[in-house]
């Protein structure tokens, strides 16, 4: 039970922190190129990647069948 | 590239999607395939139609990165999933829910007309949607084979699809009715699409970053040379506003609340687990498809400026690198996006419309006899077809109505707000339990009538005076209701407007009409069921429903099929411990199972009418709270007669306590008492054996002390004799036998008689005797001989403690209320106010005993306060006023004689 409230937590914190990240007006900070390549498009791609990272890293271990009945009786 | 190749192509191609379907239904139902989280999470792909294939490119042409807001949207609402999703999940599964208006209906107190509201929300927001797949398909087909974009007449490209993607719909969505609504070949078919679409783009990125140009560095290089495009990247710190906020939260909201999403992730899912490893993989799916979405507009831009409809470029870069399959390709993943969508989102709707608005509208009209007809599927699934047709027929004439006008993503945002409407209605009824259904229809038409008048209607006015009039001036000229800026809000773009206003008004009235109104006991229940619990099936016998199970049987059976509904009843039966053979009447849990059996099938809305018309319902009434009230008032007066209880257990476990201290007392009592008989039996032998032994001893021993050894041996005997006889008076007493022979006595008789008898003792002492009898005769019941013998103890007790020089003795006798006082005082030294009860006691000896041995065994005031007893009066002793001691005794005088 702790567990997966954690983990609801992490989730929602990870939330926040995509919502601040991936919307004006943090974004209208990221302009211009880099290297010839945009920089937004660098920096929204790569807070996207780790955020969907953060989210695979929060849910880890869930796909073992936790409240799995067992045969034990 | 002909037109019949293409279309060829196409139709083979979803001819062979159908095929996957049908094998997968057919011959590997439930394999793993069909039910493994990599087949969820693809499908949930379902959400990346033709807009993103086409749309998506079309928009990053025109205006850059603001496509990804709507694949950012469902990645934030996917970070809630834990909390949002699953409890979707839960409460659908638990409730046989089969679509979102289910849902919503089913949230506020199983509301049908709360569910064909959304429902209908639901069919005009999405025409929009389902004109922008059709519009796509046509643009793609007419730029791959090089037709002009506008054939005239009313028959063009989009038509045919139209048709095509129709039978398809109907091929995938509705040949049979499945349980639960499962559909698990058309949910692997969707997935491989979403694989396909996937490839297809990633593959003419890579085509475009590697065939067209020297690398992705390459191609931004080359885009930076075009001063429009590099504007584009530029740095702006105003570039991104509202809009992208807007946009995200739309598509958050969207990727909950679109039927087809809804029906892909919650009614299709086969194990909640899935969820488990969507929630990033789903998000990530959106990342990987939008990866060359930017690269391959930014490359339209460069190859093809000008004149090229942006929403074609996936189409026409690889015919302008020369690559007609390649071309082809793309052509077929934007087919793939479209189809997969359309044929979701009409099975979805064809749902919704079914279930929640025609067959509770048929099965309420009682002419059409519906209840009764014996097999309903097929009618069912005829229903089905035809709002499949209608929702298609739609689609193409708002494509033809308005197609001209907005790009693809446009239309689809069109769409998005309307679904949005159902989010506050969703997410409240999920999570806030006050929330009524009155205050879900409030927020749901608001929401829905702002969406019409700032996008819908502008959408369609089209070109013509009054029209443009009306959209560029507000009604009448009132520029305050200016569809695109409502209120004079300015600076925000139409969808932006609208969803600002229509979401305000959504919410606004949702929140105000639910706090202000109150609850019906069903819905505060179907809340509490929502809400509250992990295992929504607890809150089942909160209706109090019943009726006969055959009833219920053969209503299953006509939806479900015979063996369907048997086979779901005996199993049943089976975890109910009913015997499916013998039970007739349903309980309460029964009827709310075949409910939701049925709810499977037909959806809630109409299940709870079907079944509504079998069962009697018991509402929640005034009698159902008095027997509450009833049962509750019970329990507090057993508990409060368990503490009486306890209370008078505290009492007798208090006497019993005495009880037993007395009791220990009493044989104390006994043992001393039997210590001093065995004492005072024993002197009196031991001296008179003594003085035997001596005198058979000793025959030599004088005369005189041969005479005094006998007197003492005589003495020895009368005393012993004296002893015992008191002795058995007392125990004769104590047994309260028939000792005392009542008759009439004369009180004075007996005093004078005692007085007489001990005037010799008083005589020989030299004690001044007394007698002051006041009554002439004082009648009572007694025992003439046993009274003396009380008033002769006295007297004898009174003539020894009274002083050997100037003893006074008074014996009186006087009449007190209804019966008698006998007194005898002395002038001796008195008996201490703490002894004067325990003189009265065995074996109490007063005096002093250094003056040698009293008279008596201590035995007579016990015997005197026992015969006393005996004739119902009481004794006592008080102070004699010239300081000696007075004993009074009482005795009630004789009334009538008695018996």
């Amino acid at each position: 039970m702790l567990r997966r409230t954690a983990r609801r937590d992490r989730l929602a914190g990870l939330f926040a922190a995509g919502v601040v990240l991936l919307n004006p007006p943090i974004l209208n900070l990221f302009g211009g190129t880099i290297a010839g390549w945009p920089i937004l498009y660098l920096y929204l791609f790569l807070i996207w990647a780790l955020l969907i990272a953060g989210m695979a890293f929060a849910m880890r271990g869930s796909a073992a069948p936790v409240e799995k009945p067992g045969p034990r009786s | 590239m002909t037109q019949g190749l293409i279309i060829t192509v196409a139709i083979g191609y979803l001819l062979m999607l159908f095929g996957v379907a049908y094998f997968v239904e057919h011959r590997a139902r439930g394999t793993r395939l069909a039910g493994s989280s990599a087949v969820y999470t693809l499908s949930l792909a379902v959400y990346c139609s033709s807009w993103t294939f086409n749309g998506g490119v079309g928009r990053a042409a025109q205006t850059g990165l603001d496509f990804l807001p709507i694949y950012l949207g469902p990645t934030l609402a996917f970070c809630l999933g834990p909390l949002l999703i699953r409890r979707m999940l839960r409460v659908s599964k638990a409730n046989n829910i089969t679509s979102i208006a289910d849902l919503i209906g089913a949230r506020f107190g199983r509301s049908g007309g709360l569910a064909a509201l959304v429902t209908g929300i639901a069919v005009i927001g999405l025409t929009p949607y389902i004109a922008l797949q059709l519009k796509s398909i046509s643009n793609g087909f007419e730029a791959l084979s090089g037709t002009p974009s506008h054939t005239p007449g009313p028959i063009d490209s989009a038509f045919w699809a139209a048709v095509i993607l129709t039978v398809f719909a109907m091929l995938f969505g509705s040949r049979s009715i499945h349980p639960g609504e499962h559909h698990p070949g058309m949910v692997v078919a969707i997935a491989l699409e979403s694989v396909l679409k996937l490839a297809g783009l990633t593959v003419i990125g890579l085509f475009v970053g590697l065939g067209l140009f020297h690398g992705f560095g390459d191609l931004f290089a080359r885009a930076n040379a075009v001063p429009d495009i590099a504007a584009i990247f530029s740095y702006d710190p105003q570039r991104y506003g509202f809009s992208w906020i807007s946009m995200t939260l739309l598509a958050g909201l969207a990727s909950l609340c679109l039927p087809r999403q809804f029906q892909v992730m919650v009614v299709e899912n086969v194990n909640e687990q899935h969820l488990d490893r969507a929630i990033w993989q789903f998000p990530l799916y959106l990342l990987a498809i939008n990866l060359f979405v930017l690269p391959i507009a930014i490359a339209g831009r460069v190859l093809l400026p000008g004149n090229a409809d942006p929403d074609n470029l996936v189409v026409a870069l690889p015919l302008l690198g020369g690559q007609p399959a390649l071309a082809l390709v793309a052509f077929l993943g934007g087919v793939s996006a479209a189809a997969s969508m359309v044929v979701v989102e009409t099975t979805a709707l064809s749902l919704m419309v079914s279930n929640d608005v025609v067959m509770p509208a048929l099965l309420r009209i009682p002419a059409l006899r519906l209840g009764k007809r014996d097999d309903l599927t097929r009618l069912l699934l005829w229903v089905r077809r035809g709002v499949m047709v209608l929702l298609m027929g739609l689609g193409y004439l708002y494509m033809r109505r308005d197609g001209a006008q907005f790009a693809l993503v446009s239309i689809g945002l069109v769409s998005f707000v309307a679904v949005a409407q159902f989010a506050p209605a969703l997410i409240g009824g999920l999570f806030w339990r006050s929330s009524t259904k009155a205050g879900a229809i409030a927020g749901i038409s608001a929401g829905f009538l702002v969406w019409c008048y700032t996008l819908l209607l502008p959408a369609l006015a089209g070109p013509g005076s009054f029209a443009t009039d009306y959209v560029a001036n507000g009604p009448f000229g009132i520029a305050l209701l200016s569809p695109y800026h409502l209120f004079g809000l300015p600076g925000l773009d139409p969808v932006t407007n609208s969803t600002f206003w229509s979401l305000l008004f959504n919410i606004a009235a949702f929140t105000a009409v639910s706090l202000l109104g109150r609850q019906r006991p069903v819905e505060r229940a179907q809340a509490a069921m929502f809400i509250d619990t992990d295992n929504p099936n607890e809150a089942a016998q909160i209706w109090r429903r019943t009726a006969m199970i055959p009833d219920l049987s053969s209503l299953a059976t006509r939806f479900l099929g015979r063996d369907r509904a048997d086979a779901a009843f005996a199993e049943w039966a089976m975890a109910r411990g009913l015997d499916p053979k013998t039970a007739v009447r349903a309980d309460a849990e029964t009827v709310l199972f075949y409910e939701r059996l049925l709810a499977s099938a037909i959806g809630a809305a109409s299940a709870h009418v079907l079944v509504g018309a079998l069962v009697e319902e018991e509402a929640i009434g005034v009698d159902d709270l008095m027997r509450i009230l009833d049962e509750t008032s019970r329990i507090i007066e057993a508990n409060r007669r368990l503490e009486d209880k306890s209370l008078a257990l505290e009492r007798a476990t208090e006497e019993l306590k005495r009880a037993n201290t007395r009791l220990q007392e009493l044989d104390r009592l006994k043992d001393d008492f039997v210590a001093t008989v065995n004492h005072e039996l024993r002197t009196p032998l031991a001296s008179i054996r003594a003085f035997s032994e001596i005198l058979r001893d000793h025959p030599d021993i004088s005369d005189q002390e041969r005479g005094e050894f006998l007197r003492i041996v005589i003495a020895e005997s009368e005393r012993l004799t004296r002893l015992i006889g008191q002795l058995l008076d007392l125990s004769r007493i104590g047994e309260g036998g028939p000792a005392v022979s009542y008759r009439p006595v004369d009180l004075a008789a007996v005093a004078r008689d005692s007085a007489f008898a001990m005037q010799q003792v008083f005589a020989g002492r030299g004690i001044a005797f007394r007698t002051r009898l006041e009554a002439a005769t004082a009648p009572v019941l007694g025992d003439h001989d046993r009274l003396v013998q009380v008033l002769i103890n006295l007297l004898g007790n009174a003539a020894k403690f009274s002083p050997a020089a100037g003893g006074e003795v008074e014996l009186g006798l006087r009449r007190l209320g209804d019966g008698f006082e006998l007194t005898v005082a002395d002038n001796g030294p008195g008996i201490p106010p703490a002894d004067r009860e325990t003189v009265f006691e065995r074996f109490r000896q007063l005096g002093d005993t250094l003056n040698g041995k009293p008279e008596g065994a201590g035995l007579g005031l016990a015997i005197c306060r026992g015969i006393v007893a005996q004739h119902g009066g009481r004794i006592w002793v008080d102070a004699a006023p010239s300081g000696g001691a007075m004993f009074k005794l009482t005795l009630p005088a004789m009334a009538e004689p008695r018996r």
